[in-house]
């Protein structure tokens, strides 16, 4: 057996034989919550000489006539209402969130409920991010998921993982949990 | 396949054999028909390089690596093991001292940019702050800073309220060449951020111009800025010259986005790589010398 696969690879090996050709994940969140550097991080690429994103980044893995395409699209409020633009035919939303950036956890709640809330998301799952788990005053995803009411979701799956999207722990287990969510999906 | 095998072939054999013909039919040795048969500059630098970095005496190719004081020296030894004479060479000396402090020098730039890079902007750093409100300054004469954490900082096209969190993987490099933009530059910089503010046809100035930083220094990092800086430099080059180098970047980025009048904003990466490309294109040609001149349109 050979080594198992990490970040996108992963996902893509999980996926093959299920139905569908392409699948659709798109990363949202706040600027600087480190969308970009997950998906540096997932397609095993340098997070070390990153830039803030203007407009968005789109990483795609193809493997096993099967196409995996990740959208990061940028952060900034001028830019937000771009973000409904993305979301037709979205399998799946990865929301990013700084768990040091207290200051800014009712903004980033706001913005997660009103894309809960879009309708080309209904019955989507979400895995929130709770990234920057590296810094010492990153808040347990405990205290995240509550604070962003994440109990009260009944329409969909969802999934709050810990994270450090700059030393990569954390990222695979909820990689993980997207093969496993997105293959129940589409049976 | 058969293009590996050529060049296998040709730079271990074929090359020497090459050389050490014309050396017995015309009494001179590669660099010095490099330094005497070329102009100044990239033409003759590069070669100059490639035939130090091939050769197979320890004395030639440690001499890309010498520091600047001892160069003198290491052209001497260099005369020496190639039984240059002075007196018949009078030029060699000083041609190939350019040379080489052009080449060690674009290695020095290297890691004197990427020390900037790895700086962390600090809020607690006075000298840091200074630089951001300067900044501020030169791009916003007519508006006063009302405090540090404003949505002002929007005006010069940073995302939140401190400017901060921007920098991230360029560091104080991305603020040192705003800054250096504004201050050396500053109509155009002015002119610059009032493109960039247009309602349609508008970008983030401060935000661009740290991902124009990146596309600098991933520049320099390949190797490819080094026929500008041999054409422009004459020895070795300083910071001022790459923050010059950005200052190009970023005045040709907007005139490209401006007559390319984009949809919207995502488009960014889409045309930031097309300018790339175009760059890359300039780097190539041995002649190029990627100067801001505002009195060219």
């Amino acid at each position: 057996m050979g080594e198992a696969q990490k970040g996108l690879l992963s996902v893509i090996e999980k996926l093959k034989g299920s139905t569908e050709q392409e699948v659709r994940i798109v990363l949202l969140g706040l600027d600087n919550a480190g969308k970009t550097t997950l998906l540096k991080s997932l397609a095993s690429e340098d997070v070390n000489t990153i830039t803030p994103t203007q407009g968005f980044n789109i990483k795609s893995v193809a493997s096993h006539g099967m196409k995996l395409n990740v959208w990061d699209i940028g952060g900034q409020r001028k830019i937000r209402p771009f973000w409904k633009k993305y979301l037709e035919n979205t399998d799946l939303l990865i929301y990013v969130i700084d768990s040091a950036d207290k200051k800014r956890f009712e903004e980033t709640g706001l913005e997660l409920s009103e894309l809960i809330d879009e309708e080309n998301l209904k019955g989507v799952p979400v895995l929130i991010f709770a990234n920057k788990q590296d810094l010492v005053t990153a808040s347990p995803a405990s205290e995240i998921a509550e604070g962003l009411n994440l109990h009260t979701y009944r329409d969909r799956q969802w999934q709050i993982q810990a994270c450090s999207a700059m030393s990569g722990e954390g990222v695979q287990d909820g990689m993980n949990w997207i093969c496993n969510n997105i293959v129940n999906k589409k049976k | 396949m058969f293009g590996c095998i050529w060049q296998y072939v040709y730079t271990t054999f074929l090359r020497y054999w090459l050389k050490w013909l014309i050396r017995q039919a015309t009494g001179t040795c590669e660099l010095q028909r490099i330094c005497s048969g070329y102009k100044p500059g990239a033409s003759m630098t590069t070669r100059a390089e490639y035939s130090l970095k091939s050769s197979k005496s320890q004395v030639l190719r440690g001499s890309l690596d010498t520091n600047t004081e001892n160069l003198e020296q290491c052209v001497d030894q260099i005369m020496r093991a190639k039984s240059i004479q002075p007196q018949k060479n009078p030029q060699f000396k000083g041609t190939l001292h350019t040379c080489l402090l052009q080449i060690t020098g674009y290695s020095s730039l290297y890691t004197s940019v990427e020390d900037l890079r790895k700086v962390v902007f600090s809020s607690e750093n006075p000298d840091h702050e200074a630089m951001l409100l300067k900044l501020w300054d030169h791009l916003m004469p007519g508006a006063k800073l009302e405090s540090r954490i404003t949505k002002q900082w929007g005006d010069i096209g940073f995302q939140g309220d401190d400017p901060k969190t921007d920098f991230r993987g360029m560091g104080l490099l991305g603020l040192i060449n705003l800054v250096f933009f504004s201050e050396n530059y500053t109509a155009e910089a002015r002119q610059v951020l009032s493109h960039a503010n247009h309602p349609e046809f508008g970008y983030s100035y401060a935000i661009v111009g740290i991902n124009l930083t990146e596309m600098a220094y991933s520049l320099l990092r390949s190797g490819a800025l080094k026929p500008h800086f041999y054409n422009t430099v004459q020895g070795r080059p300083e910071l001022k010259h790459f923050h010059q180098l950005y200052c190009y970047l970023v005045y040709e980025f907007d005139k490209f986005w401006v007559s390319e009048k984009p949809e919207s904003i995502m488009q960014f990466n889409q045309y930031r790589e097309q300018f790339h490309e175009v760059v890359k294109t300039l780097l190539r040609s041995p002649d190029v010398s990627l100067k801001l001149d505002s009195n060219s349109n």
